[in-house]
């Protein structure tokens, strides 16, 4: 502990130096610059810079890769507030409410409870990782194929949450979000799956763009679809300031319960920053005193998902740094970036290079600091985004999405999927059918069905592995009782 | 970030550069090629490319470069893969080199990742056919690919360049593994294949085709073998460390760290003899007669001309000799594998017939987990859901008629949505063709007059203003793919903006390795000639 904090304060030392501090500015300001862009993630971003930053000193290199993760995390949040357009995967469960809140003129306030959510969470996350990252790396290690797909089936009941006021459409969103999953290589074969002979087909369709077709191109088109018919809704900006002290007292446990769900589920090496945040929205909404208002508009809901996404973020470094696992895209760019300065990661990066390590770690402490300074005085800025008019706003939108759709592989066919979705994604609204069951989906079903025939071929296809492994059977368990547990509690109140 | 403050500075010098090419140029015309292509350096083979290059380069300004003197002004580099993998790792390694030593004065890289690489190679032959400015990063993988998903597209159609490096494989077990040595392994492989799972890389990579190869040579079926993929080194080695496969098998080079740590235990590795450095006995030492690497290569587009081909092995030759290069195969731990021409095409060849029988021989299709985790069970449970929620969602709560009316479209589409419609193809119509600024501009002017029709002026404004400043914030700093058109290369003349930030990096090397760097180029030069 003593020795931690020793090496800790040493990384402090050097990562405040004026230098140092620039490279972390440069990286949180590029980093939140990308966050906004839809499809444009982190991972890409770190490899263009690569080239760019093979003269700099490796520790100034890593705190601007670091600045560049933390800020993209951060950064996604801003479009899906304001614009109804996730940025990043992490910001999906953001636009629910956020958005809806926006709507109603509370766009600074949701603003501020993202941007300091995930400055606490961030930072707990650091701190967690600075203290029992070797520990964590080793715990996570016990996750297997059979635990991952428990883990799937758990994230799967938040599902039950989102279908809406029709519980058949809700599943029928589902399933065609497993449908969409369909398309493409299965991994564990290599046979090509509804791939229609259409070779950019066999890699899927990626879950950016069906997000960005349902969300940004779906809600252009349906306010199209509505123009003229009903009143546009008036967009009143209540104040520019931020939360009122009731939103203080809301956010702060979804803070905590987000930062506490988000970093040991980015720890675990599976689906990125998806399923912390929707276990997190849906946790708010089983806490909630009032949970109609879940879909409406509810502060927790962006509180919370917020907060584990940057928790999640921090989560993913702990098996990078301490075992030399990438289990992110971004994180793999990580380590080629470690490779390019003749760094070998694995176990012994913490014995061999404990300078660059701590000052990394002391980056994202300052990272999380500086991203605050730079986000919360423009929270009232950003939000009279909503106050634009209506036409030059969706004609933004439109042209930002269809930018990340093709940047993504450089495909026209990709812009035409994406249109595509953006019909389904209007056609949904219009027959009221809710498009984030969708979305989770395509996330999580691919996941569990490779994970479950990894399982099952480990096991030579014994079922009983998800029972036998203790993990996997307590996971299972919990998922159940998320799942019947609440319709015994909606009885009892009926 | 660099670039806008060097900018007057690069357009003085780019003048003051043209002036002095324009010299030397006219100098060469009119004094007749043979006489003064000895004093510039010029080959006879290359000089009027050269001279070319150098008109071009006087056009781009950048004033840095004229002490450096290209081989090629723009090398394209593709990498068929995500950012991360070694083929994107290898094209990024391609980049510094060439670009540092200034062997190409702008190497950028793109991905275009999926399937095995056979993805970015359809798209390498559709779209690049006859161009000499763009390479494809390539190897055992991607025919792997070509096998296991039947592409339309195989190595056949591409121009072969050079095979560039290896990689060995290493078999290995968790640290507490009953299996001590290969021998051990090997007793349980015979006595129950399936009861042995092996992690590894994706279906049909080096780490599934290495497997097989392993299987056949101790005499066990490899259709029976328990091969469980993983997507990425990543995720394969924390299965491997976890213990939630029997084997992992593996690239050198991430295993190498852990078995270093004592976290794994290496049974085996694929080279011909031990490795200098790695107690760890080759597979044929312990009987398994066999070697094996994952070599990576680069291909030119077809259709090229014998001199254009030469022009790019020539580039390549120069690359691998310098000691950047060696400097990086060290880092990455590669193996130079240095092959070109007529020996390289031969050995494509033989490599495919072995990738090809033994993934035969594996029968990918069939896994060893019953029929739940079968191919299809999976999809025709999604697609019967799918079916049976579409039905009820139809049918709940109306009757027979009640359907009619909700299959009836409400649907009455209003011009707003027709502009709506207009936008979108017309984005999706000119992108390719006219380019992004163009396209966007068009999009968005349509779908502002949507929503509103009363500021048709106001909003051409707008339209570009957010058009040119997307491509140039995403497009040149970025450097993102975004499609180009003759307005892109207006914009694009305009490279000072980004070849300024690679002129400000030489420029803040310190003297002595800019002197060295001048040094080899002359020297790789020469080589290459």
């Amino acid at each position: 502990m003593l020795e931690t904090l020793r090496a800790l304060s040493a990384g402090f030392a050097s990562a405040f130096a004026l230098h140092h501090l620039g490279w972390a500015l440069v990286g949180t300001t590029l980093g939140t610059a990308i966050g906004v862009l839809p499809g444009i993630g982190p991972a890409l971003t770190v490899a263009v810079l690569l080239p760019v930053t093979f003269n700099l000193d490796p520790i100034s290199a890593f705190i601007m890769f670091g600045g560049i993760y933390s800020g993209a995390m951060y950064g996604g949040s801003t479009t899906s507030i304001l614009l109804n357009t996730p940025g990043e995967t992490g910001s999906i469960a953001t636009a629910i409410d956020g958005y809806m809140m926006a709507r109603q003129g509370r766009g600074a306030a949701a603003l501020t409870t993202a941007a300091v959510g995930s400055f606490v969470a961030g930072t707990l996350a650091t701190i967690a990782l600075t203290f029992f990252a070797p520990a964590l790396a080793r715990a996570a290690l016990r996750f297997g194929p059979a635990e991952y797909f428990a883990l799937t089936v758990v994230a799967f009941t938040t599902v039950s949450l989102l279908l809406g006021p029709s519980r058949v459409k809700g599943l029928f969103s589902l399933f065609l979000g497993l449908s969409v999953g369909l398309v493409g290589i299965d991994q564990l074969t290599g046979d090509a799956r509804f791939s229609f002979g259409i070779p950019q087909l066999l890699d899927g369709i990626d879950v950016v763009i069906l997000v960005i077709g349902l969300f940004a191109v779906g809600e252009t088109m349906f306010q199209a679809w509505q123009f003229g018919r009903s009143e546009p809704e008036a967009v009143v900006l209540h104040d520019f300031t931020g939360m009122s002290r009731d939103e203080w007292r809301r956010s702060w446990g979804s803070w905590l319960r987000g930062a506490a769900i988000g970093f040991p589920l980015g720890v675990l090496p599976c689906g990125g920053t998806v399923i912390p945040t929707f276990v997190s929205y849906a946790i708010e909404k089983r806490l909630s005193k009032e949970p109609e208002r879940f879909g409406h508009g509810a502060i927790e809901g962006v509180a919370g998902p917020e907060a584990a996404n940057n928790a999640a973020a921090a989560g993913v470094l702990v098996p990078l740094l301490t075992l030399g696992l990438p289990s992110s895209a971004t994180a793999a760019v990580m380590l080629a970036a470690f490779q390019q300065y003749g760094l070998q990661p694995g176990p012994l990066l913490f014995t061999s290079r404990p300078d660059l390590v701590w000052t990394l770690i002391a980056s994202l402490y300052i990272g999380n600091v500086m991203l605050l300074v730079l986000n919360l005085p423009l929270v009232g800025v950003w939000a009279r985004v909503m106050l634009m008019p209506r036409r030059l706003l969706f004609a933004g939108v439109l042209v930002l999405a269809s930018l990340g759709a093709y940047s993504l592989n450089g495909s026209l066919l990709d812009l035409a999927i994406l249109y595509l979705v953006g019909v389904v994604g209007c056609a949904m609204r219009i027959y009221d059918v809710p498009l984030v069951p969708a979305v989770l989906g395509l996330v999580l079903g691919p996941l569990s069905e490779l994970q479950f025939r990894r399982a099952m071929a480990i096991s030579e296809g014994d079922v009983s592995i998800f029972v036998t492994r203790p993990i996997s059977a307590v996971l299972l368990l919990t998922a159940a009782m998320l799942l019947f547990g609440s319709r015994l509690i909606t009885k009892k109140l009926a | 970030m660099l670039c806008p403050v060097h900018h007057n500075w690069l357009r003085v010098a780019g003048a003051v550069s043209l002036v002095l090419e324009i010299r030397e140029v006219a100098v060469i015309v009119t004094s007749g090629i043979s006489a003064d292509s000895k004093e510039l350096e010029c080959t006879s083979m290359s000089c009027l490319h050269r001279v070319l290059a150098s008109i071009v380069f006087c056009l781009s300004a950048c004033g840095v470069a004229a002490a450096q003197q290209p081989q090629l002004d723009q090398l394209r580099l593709i990498a068929p893969a995500a950012p991360g993998g070694g083929w994107d790792q290898t094209a990024r390694v391609m980049q510094q080199v060439l670009q540092r030593t200034g062997i190409v004065r702008t190497a950028p890289v793109e991905n275009i990742p999926g399937a095995a690489g056979t993805i970015g190679l359809a798209r390498f032959v559709g779209s690049e056919q006859g161009r000499d400015d763009a390479i494809l990063v390539s190897g055992l993988i991607m025919l792997g690919g070509i096998v296991m998903h039947r592409s339309p597209v195989t190595l056949h159609e591409v121009t072969p360049i050079a095979r560039l490096t290896g990689e060995y494989e290493a078999i290995v077990v968790p640290a507490n593994s009953p299996f001590r040595t290969l021998a051990d392994m090997i007793r349980a492989l015979k006595e129950r294949p399936e009861a042995l799972s092996w992690g590894g890389g994706s279906a049909g990579g080096s780490d599934q085709i290495l497997a097989g190869l392993v299987a056949g040579a101790v005499g066990v079926p490899p259709g029976r073998i328990n091969y469980v993929a993983f997507s990425g080194g990543g995720e394969s080695l924390s299965a491997i460390l976890g213990g939630q496969v029997t084997l992992g098998i593996n690239g050198l080079a991430e295993l190498e760290p852990q078995i270093q740590a004592g976290t794994v235990r290496a049974l085996a590795v694929s080279s011909a003899e031990r490795l200098p450095g790695l107690d760890v006995p080759t597979l044929r030492e312990q009987g398994v007669n066999l070697e094996f690497e994952n070599w990576r290569s680069v291909v030119a587009p077809p259709g090229i001309g014998a001199r254009e081909r030469q022009r790019l092995e020539s580039v390549i030759a120069a690359m691998v000799v310098t000691p950047e290069w060696r400097e990086a195969l060290a880092r990455y731990r590669w193996i130079d594998r240095y092959l070109t021409g007529e020996r390289f095409s031969q050995f494509v060849d033989g490599e495919e017939t072995r990738v090809r029988t033994t993934l035969q021989r594996l029968d990918t299709g069939q896994g060893s987990g019953g029929t739940l985790a079968s191919v299809g069970a999976y999809p025709t449970f999604v697609l019967t859901g799918l079916v049976i929620c579409a039905i009820a969602a139809l049918v709940v709560g109306r009757g027979a008629s009640g359907v009619a009316t909700a299959l009836r479209p409400r649907i009455k589409i209003s011009g707003t949505v027709w502009w709506i419609g207009l936008a979108l193809v017309v984005n999706l119509a000119m992108a390719e063709t006219v380019g992004f600024v163009t396209a966007s501009t068009a999009m968005f002017w349509l779908t502002a007059r949507a929503f509103d029709d009363r500021h048709p002026i106001r909003d051409v404004v707008f339209a570009v203003v957010m058009a040119v400043g997307a491509y140039l914030l995403f497009g040149r700093l970025l450097q993102l793919p975004l499609p180009a058109g003759p307005l892109e290369g207006w914009l694009h003349a305009d490279a000072r903006l980004c070849w300024g930030a690679q002129a400000t990096i030489w420029l803040t090397r310190p003297p002595a390795l800019r002197r060295a760097s001048v040094a080899e180029i002359t020297h790789t030069s020469e080589l290459a000639g």
